[in-house]
């Protein structure tokens, strides 16, 4: 197991290098850092900050001066604020990590109940629902989907029922005086459905095929003719050897989250990693972007990882070399 | 004195409007303004509001070069850094006045050597109680014209010495005529406390907020991509806040923005005035009122590349602009806010008094067009459209993508020039390859972009004087994008940037500005108003500076009584 873990950690290393290179490159090459200043009245202002950042060296040397001061602990400046990168991007982890556990959580539980019940009522009524629905769901962008929730769920509410305040607020994650757990679930609700509605549409379409494998496998057959009960059946052999794939593809999708709310975050003033993504990509702050690539591509390696091990706690079959 | 091209959604916001009712605290001259407050409604002492704010600063610092968001100036530099002039609108045009920071209006001697006397106002305090005085003036002024990391040395490069003969007197010499000096300590930076900051890292100490003051609000908090919290300054000399807390929430979704404003967790926002957010007024705001005011330091223009064909001959430009109905541009952009007039001076609002209205003889004319192009050489071709040796009269037109409403203005644009015998073609890009490679190299024809004044002193040479054109040599870096270069021109912006005679200062800045009309150097287009929206829970007297915000009288702002 640990040789395993190792191993992959290992050939994560020139994966990660090469990417965060091409980064460089691209960022460099794609946005300028100096835009923001091109409008001012002082020209020398543009040839200070270029020497200062070291725009004035080549990029393959940019790269490198901040590939050996990032090795040694030292994150860097961050071109647009001026304040260290890893000030700006732990806050964000952390604001995007409370999205991710209770948007995941939410949606794991609802996607399982609805994909079991969905392939133990193949083509039933609620079946077609739910297929329908979880298409609806998949097809719905974030952008679009934020805004009606909060026309829906808040705005409408509040009018019908001549509140002071919406009954789900929807900027940033706490009210501007602080406020306890209330605030801060009235805060959550509306950017957590808006992540979950995705997922859960796509887990559950998941769900209820590896359940029907299951369902259908010879061991289940066997167990049926066992005389065990169904709902035993269900809960004990088909879902236990359904839970492994789904647990896997739900700690990769978790992983891939952490760099992919940039809507969601953008639409409720959430300060988190895709915010985060979108502001330094804007100002060309590629001393941010490099590290927060890196940041993502060392959470979905543990995720992934996280998945694989899970999948072998589950699935007694499974055995990591 | 700041001229900067504005950067749409990334960066350089909309700056804003009209007037103040004017009030001066302390023994500074205080000028009588006909500035009109946006609404009266009596406050009562205390309570705290929650303002929207589009974009967050990305540092506190703001002599650095971190600091270029408006909005940073906005909401916690304008309300915390004290200042030696300040915009007042008199007698319908907007000029300065000494703050309350000053025991009177600045002194300042010809020579040569140019020479400026700063007498400040002994009540005037930093929040620690410490008095603001002459070492703070040579601190600020040498940190600007000697540190490394600098945004704006305008004006400062100029100051041959600094003298403090008293804690209460600075004396600024100049190495040259500097006529715009009432820019120093007032227009992009303020004064700094020495005794907190000399000797010490002041980025360090400032970047991310900071809690001395001198001005009436202090930075509670600053919680990056959250919010931004000003609380009154107990030891301020001036009129005190009436509001014991304002917070500025960072949403830079218009939609949602508009969301939570409908639903009171925002009272007041100050949207860019785009497509969408002109949308969302016309739909209606219950229980809210608005400010709507053209009178901005934002000038949207159609700028031709004067160094490049087919606008290289003035006879050509002269004929687009008078192709162009702006008045029908306007009315379709900005009608549902009322404004509906095009900008007839290469001077915004802010600066009103330094120009003219020589833009008025660009009306839409299709017999003049005729005229023109035919005097020109130009014959219409079978398809109607103009050409003249093998070269039709076929045009890009360029802004950045994303931008509807300039994507809008173009298509309009393009209507309309048809009509004329002129093809045009659309050509965008993003803001970056736009004012980073295409303009400052020269490679458009046409484009549509934004002029914006940040103080009331006329700029015009850093726009369009012949030393101004980026090129390699300077690096790219002048402003004047579309290559103007008009005989006498560079001759008139000099003597307007030296001339310390305000009446001859505003003769001569009129000449350049007729200069560049009489040869439809640009074209100026619409001035982009300032919306501003509250809800009924807050009183006093609102209006925009276009200056220094919305926020600029934020003292004066309470809840209704």
């Amino acid at each position: 197991m640990l040789a395993y873990l190792a191993r992959r950690l290992l050939y994560s290393v020139p994966v990660v290098l090469i990417a965060s290179f091409l980064l460089f490159w691209a960022v460099r090459i794609a946005f300028d850092p100096l835009a923001r200043l091109r409008g001012g009245r002082d020209a020398g202002a543009l040839a200070r900050a270029a020497e200062r950042l070291g725009l004035d060296q080549s990029i393959p040397v940019q790269y490198w001066h901040w590939l050996t001061r990032f090795v040694t602990g030292d994150w860097g400046v961050s071109s647009r604020t001026a304040g260290p990168v890893h000030g700006l991007i732990l806050p964000a982890l952390g604001t995007t990590l409370q999205l991710i556990v209770w948007g995941v959580l939410v949606a794991a539980v609802i996607a399982l109940a609805v994909g079991v019940y969905s392939a133990v009522r193949q083509y039933s009524a609620g079946d077609l629902a739910f297929t329908g629905l979880s298409y609806l769901g998949v097809a719905m962008p974030p952008f679009w989907l934020g805004l009606i929730l909060i026309q829906i769920l808040a705005a409408w509410p509040q009018e019908l029922l001549g509140l002071t305040d919406p009954p789900l607020y929807f900027v940033g994650l706490h009210s501007p005086d602080g406020g306890g757990p209330l605030d801060y679930a009235r805060h959550l609700v509306l950017p957590v459905l808006t992540l979950t509605v995705g997922l859960v549409a796509s887990w559950s379409r998941f769900t209820r095929a590896t359940m029907l494998d299951a369902l259908t496998s010879e061991y289940v057959r066997t167990a049926r003719a066992k005389g065990v009960p169904k709902r035993r059946i269900v809960t004990r052999h088909a879902l236990r050897t359904a839970l492994g794939p789904f647990v896997s593809v739900t700690a990769v999708d978790a992983g891939l989250l952490f760099g992919g709310l940039v809507v969601t975050e953008q639409i409720f003033a959430i300060q988190g990693m895709g915010r985060l993504f979108l502001d330094s990509l804007l100002a060309g702050d590629v001393f941010v972007l490099v590290p927060w690539t890196l940041v993502i591509a060392v959470v979905v390696i543990v995720f992934n990882l996280l998945a694989d091990l899970a999948y072998a706690v589950l699935d007694p079959r499974v055995r990591l070399r | 004195m700041s001229t900067r091209f504005r950067l749409g959604a990334v960066g350089l916001t909309a700056l804003a409007l009209l007037a103040a009712s004017c009030t001066s605290g302390g023994t500074g001259t205080a000028l009588k303004s006909d500035a009109r407050p946006a609404t009266g409604a009596p406050v009562r002492q205390g309570g705290s509001i929650v303002i929207g704010a589009e974009q967050e600063p990305d540092c506190t610092d703001w002599i650095a070069s971190c600091a270029t968001s408006i909005w940073g100036t906005f909401i916690m530099d304008i309300p915390t850094i004290p200042r030696v002039f300040e915009p007042r609108k008199v007698d319908g045009t907007w000029g300065l006045a000494a703050t309350n920071v000053m025991a009177s209006e600045p002194e300042v001697a010809a020579g040569p050597p140019q020479k400026v006397t700063y007498r400040i106002n002994p009540a005037a305090v930093w929040s620690d109680g410490e008095p603001i005085t002459s070492a703070d003036f040579a601190y600020t002024a040498l940190a600007i014209r000697d540190g490394k990391d600098v945004l704006n040395r305008t004006g400062y490069s100029h100051i041959a010495k600094i003298e403090t003969p008293d804690p209460k007197t600075a004396v600024v010499t100049f190495d040259a005529p500097y006529a715009s000096w009432k820019g120093l300590f007032s227009d992009s930076s303020g004064l700094l406390p020495s005794h907190l900051l000399k000797g010490k890292d002041r980025s360090a100490l400032m970047k991310d907020g900071y809690t001395w003051s001198g001005g009436p609000w202090k930075i509670e908090s600053w919680t990056k991509g959250v919010s931004a919290v000003l609380v009154p300054n107990p030891n301020y000399w001036g009129d005190k806040p009436k509001l014991d807390k304002v917070t500025f929430q960072f949403t830079a979704d218009t939609a949602a923005a508009f969301q939570a404003f409908k639903t009171g967790q925002l009272d007041a926002l100050y949207p860019t005035p785009q497509l969408d957010s002109i949308d969302q007024i016309k739909s209606g705001l219950s229980n809210a009122s608005s400010l709507v005011d053209p009178e901005s330091g934002n000038l949207e223009a159609i700028w031709f590349n004067n160094a490049k064909a087919p606008f290289d001959a003035v006879p050509f430009r002269k004929a687009v602009s008078h192709a162009i109905d702006r008045k029908a541009v306007v009315t379709r952009l900005y009608g549902a806010l009322g404004v509906t007039e095009p900008a007839q001076s290469a001077h915004t609002p802010l600066v009103g008094r330094y120009g003219g209205t020589d833009f008025a003889q660009y009306t839409p004319d299709l017999a003049k067009v005729d005229s023109l192009m035919r005097g020109d050489g130009w014959a219409k071709g079978s398809d109607g459209i103009w050409a003249k040796a093998g070269n039709r009269a076929a045009f890009s037109v360029s802004t950045m993508t994303g931008n509807k409403r300039r994507e809008l203005t173009e298509q309009i644009l393009q209507e309309q020039l048809r009509a004329a015998g002129f093809e045009v073609k659309i050509d965008n890009t993003s803001a970056t390859d736009l004012f980073a490679s295409k303009l400052p190299k020269g490679d458009f024809q046409m484009g549509l972009w934004t002029l914006v004044d940040t103080f009331p002193q006329p700029s015009l040479e850093a726009s369009f004087s012949s030393g101004a054109v980026p090129s390699e040599g300077n690096g790219y870096s002048g402003l004047n994008m579309s290559r103007v270069n008009l005989p006498g021109l560079d001759r008139v912006l000099g003597a307007a940037a030296s001339s310390l005679d305000e009446a001859k200062r505003v003769e001569i800045s009129r000449q350049a500005d007729k200069l560049l009309a009489d040869s439809a150097a640009l074209l100026p287009l619409d001035v982009i108003p300032n919306i501003l929206l509250w809800n009924n829970k807050i009183g006093g007297p609102l209006a925009v500076d276009p200056a220094r915000g919305p926020f600029w009288n934020l003292a004066q702002w309470g809840l209704a009584s």
